[in-house]
């Protein structure tokens, strides 16, 4: 797991919704800064800033070739430390919600017992 | 604990949206009742099982409710702002910031619940978990869950 101030790093890196959308398009493959920049509409220099605050976050890394340097997706980047975040959160909810399921099993024992007597 | 299976947890991170899906084997109404009558409420709110020691619920469009559970360690109170109330279909709340929609649908004679939790923002979904979720809570949580798994193993 990762400390708090990378979790907010994370947090802020996808705040964005022209980040989230380069997220979505590199994970359907590999792009370079031209690729990114055209469907957006963006000029190079603000693509290229969304990518560094991207690669700073941990969620995508420059590719080898020099002359391209595409851009790609870190497999089990920052979005599991998110999931792993989030867990005692949904577990939380989750075991709310068994708490509701045993609570409406309880009722409906007590109804059904009722119905009996009657 | 029976469990009639169909849980789902699904985290969209585009609309910070956490969504929970559930079947219960009873009517909507019961389930309906169960979120908004404060007796039955209190009785499954906090997870640890415990019966809340507050739970005040103003069940109209802008009327509010609290919800403390009787053990601090479990995270401050639960509280918001009823806005959408369709009895058996639908209730919408404000709480914590979030916006919170439960929905039942009918399905051949069980009920459907979707919840979802729906932030303004990757901050705000962020805040919104901490508040829920202390780091008291996590580890409490974390043994609970053990015990659980070893008692089902059992």
């Amino acid at each position: 797991m990762k400390d708090e101030a990378d979790l907010t790093a994370v947090f802020s890196a996808l705040a964005d919704p022209t980040r989230r959308a380069i997220l979505q398009r590199l994970a359907e493959g590999d792009a370079t800064v031209s690729e990114l920049a055209e469907p957006f509409g963006l000029r190079q220099p603000t693509i290229s800033k969304h990518l560094r605050i991207l690669e700073d976050a941990g969620f995508i890394r420059q590719g080898r070739d020099a002359q391209r340097r595409p851009r790609s997706l870190v497999v089990g980047g920052p979005l599991e430390d998110v999931d792993a975040w989030l867990r005692p959160f949904r577990e939380q909810w989750e075991r709310r919600f068994d708490a509701l399921e045993s609570f409406l099993d309880k009722k409906a024992k007590r109804a059904a017992k009722k119905g009996e007597r009657r | 604990m029976s469990t009639t299976g169909h849980a789902k947890t699904t985290i969209d991170r585009a609309t910070f949206t956490i969504t929970f899906q559930r079947t219960f084997q009873a009517p909507r109404e019961d389930v309906f009742d169960a979120w908004t009558q404060p007796e039955q409420l209190a009785e499954w709110w906090d997870p640890s099982g415990a019966r809340l020691a507050e739970c005040a619920v103003d069940l109209r469009p802008g009327g509010a409710f609290k919800l403390v559970n009787r053990d601090s360690v479990h995270g401050p109170p639960f509280t918001g702002v009823y806005r959408v109330i369709e009895r058996a279909s639908l209730l919408v709340f404000d709480a914590m910031g979030a916006l919170g929609t439960v929905r039942l649908d009918n399905e051949r004679g069980l009920t459907q619940m979707t919840v979802t939790i729906r932030c303004a923002s990757a901050e705000h979904l962020e805040q919104f978990v901490k508040l829920g979720v202390d780091v008291g809570t996590e580890r409490t949580l974390d043994n609970l869950v053990a015990h659980l798994a070893d008692h089902h193993r059992a």
